[in-house]
């Protein structure tokens, strides 16, 4: 019986010894709640212009007249591999649409005597950088303007709305384009020509009988292109979302912008180049995701 | 043994023997409902303490309340978007807004897109907390960025350091030559830095993304107007597209004359 209650006791002063003991637990749980202020800090110490990884898509050399290439045009079929865009409906997704969207303008294109460069022409493609994985919108948009085309047309796919809906950059236009563009904004220099190749789809789009809607959106990587550039984005023919997959359809479509693109070839006129001696972007693929400016 | 558990079970006749026993009985559970009294008062303690102590570090922690003590109601103005028709409407609500201007921004955020988590909403967006933190740069913003040394100045490495920490600042240029640059004195570049957790379920597309982008931009101009360029991070670190489409790595001005598609210089056809 006494061996019982000392035993009770033993326990009840160890008790007693842990509860005093305990109050270490406050520095525990204080560090645990400056956790959060530490990070967020961390957050405003991590801006820091990161080095986007730039193609040298833009000729770095002396000034020389700006090389387009009429019979070139680009297609990129956005999205694809990981990045499926949007789901359209249950058994659509932007990424396959535009696919094919993108073969079916191929093939127009070619038969009217395009040379036409796509920036995929299966579900994902290979980033040139080994080891890099699946090629990146930077990677696209080094293709694209490698190509020096006559026009370059990044492919989406909606299922709000109707039609096509043509969407230009947001940028404001820039007199010309100086020897080394800044990657972030190249496509300043573009945008009365992307103007003009606007206008041209949408008459050819409106004659054909379909839907249009235009408008001006900053799509990655868009803003990075020298060469006139538009995001085509192909919408439902109807109410239903998967009207969009109908072959008639998409020919209707991909016909319009073959036909506008035939046109266009013989109007296209590169911007101005820009005397070098306008101050040379010390990196431009960091550029405006730095931190400042020089005063 | 088995007869002092019998005794003790029973109130037994005086025998001395006993009496020892029951002595010795009550001193150990004075001792006992001692303790018991020691362990709850040092348990209560302990509680209080605890309390007090995680009610500082909450203080500490949230340096930059949502609703300062001092918020009164006031009146803003929303730019809600809506998708059926592509657009953005003004709005006015009552709500309290915090003092420091990036409390402000935040506060004003959170209530624009917790409007869109709505169940009927007309541009839908996912539920929860959506930006971590704003901060605020006077325009022009000027910076500098480490760089590694030029080769030429590797000579005298006389300190010794070692060779990462070795490096000189150089000045960070804009790639926009209007980026960066105050309309009116007093401009300022607001940073909005969103939440991964936003973000990942954003609805994907050209528009649904664009227009969540000019909504907020158009809130921040009506309400804050020295907010005149706007840069979005996610998570502290730049990210390419909202969800797909929209630039994230874009400077964004907060006002619709250069921004947005307002006619003006557009010579494209109108909407059909
Ligand atoms: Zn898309």
């Amino acid at each position: 019986m006494n061996a019982l209650r000392n035993s009770i006791l033993a326990a009840l002063l160890t008790a007693c010894l842990l509860t005093l003991a305990a109050p270490d637990a406050h520095a525990q749980m204080g560090a645990a709640s400056r956790g959060p202020a530490t990070q967020a800090n961390g957050a405003s110490a991590a801006w820091t212009p990161q080095p986007s990884v730039s193609i040298s898509s833009v000729n770095a050399s002396a000034p020389a007249p700006i090389l387009i290439n009429r019979r070139v045009v680009v297609l990129d079929p956005a999205h694809g591999g990981s990045d499926s865009g949007a789901q359209i409906s249950d058994t659509t997704v932007e990424k396959d649409v535009t696919l094919a969207l993108a073969f079916r303008l191929r093939a127009m294109l070619t038969a009217r005597g395009f040379t036409v460069v796509m920036t995929r022409d299966s579900d994902a493609m290979a980033s040139p950088t080994p080891g890099a994985g699946e090629l990146t919108l930077d990677d696209r948009a080094g293709v694209a303007n490698h190509a020096h085309a006559a026009a370059c047309l990044l492919l989406h796919a909606s299922g709000s709305g109707v039609g096509v809906h043509l969407y230009r950059s947001e940028l404001d236009a820039a007199p010309g384009e100086s020897a080394v563009p800044p990657w972030l904004t190249a496509q300043a220099a573009w945008i009365p020509q992307s103007s003009l190749l606007e206008g041209e789809l949408a008459n050819a789009l409106t004659r054909s009988g379909i839907p249009l809607v235009t408008g001006r959106a900053s799509v990655r990587p868009m803003d990075s292109l020298t060469c006139p550039a538009l995001v085509v984005e192909l919408a439902p023919a109807d109410e239903d979302v998967d009207s969009m997959n109908r072959t008639d359809y998409q020919q209707q479509v991909a016909r319009a912008i073959a036909g506008a693109l035939l046109v266009w070839a013989d109007q296209v006129q590169a911007p101005l180049r820009l005397s070098s001696a306008a101050p040379a972007m010390n990196h431009p693929g960091a550029g405006s995701s730095g931190a400042g400016v020089q005063p | 043994m088995k007869d002092h558990l019998q005794e003790g079970s029973q109130p037994a006749p005086s025998s001395p023997h006993v009496s020892v026993i029951q002595e010795i009985q009550r001193r150990q559970r004075i001792v006992f409902w001692c303790l018991i009294v020691c362990i709850v008062a040092m348990g209560v303690l302990l509680a209080a303490e605890r309390h007090r102590e995680r009610k500082r570090i909450e203080a500490l922690a949230d340096q930059m309340p949502i609703d300062a003590p001092t918020a009164v109601e006031e009146t803003v103005t929303l730019e809600l978007a809506s998708d059926a028709d592509g657009t953005l409407r003004p709005e006015t609500r009552q709500i309290a807004l915090p003092q420091a201007t990036n409390a402000r921004v935040k506060a004003l955020l959170d209530h624009l897109l917790a409007y869109y988590a709505l169940p009927d909403s007309a541009h839908a967006l996912p539920p929860g907390p959506a930006v971590a933190e704003v901060f605020l740069l006077p325009l022009p913003v000027v910076g500098y960025v480490a760089s590694p040394l030029p080769p030429g100045a590797h000579s005298g490495t006389d300190s010794g350091a070692d060779p990462a920490s070795v490096r000189t600042t150089a000045p960070v240029s804009s790639s926009d030559p209007n980026a960066l640059q105050p309309r009116q004195p007093g401009g300022e570049l607001a940073v909005i830095d969103l939440l991964s957790s936003w973000v990942n379920q954003h609805p994907s597309g050209v528009e649904v993304e664009s227009l969540t982008l000019r909504s907020i931009l158009g809130t921040l101009h009506a309400n804050l107007p020295q907010i005149e360029q706007v840069r979005f991070l996610v998570d502290g670190q730049t990210r390419e597209t909202l969800a797909g489409h929209a630039d994230l790595l874009r400077t964004y001005p907060t006002a619709h004359d250069n921004a947005m598609q307002t006619g003006g210089n557009d010579p494209g056809p109108a909407k059909e």
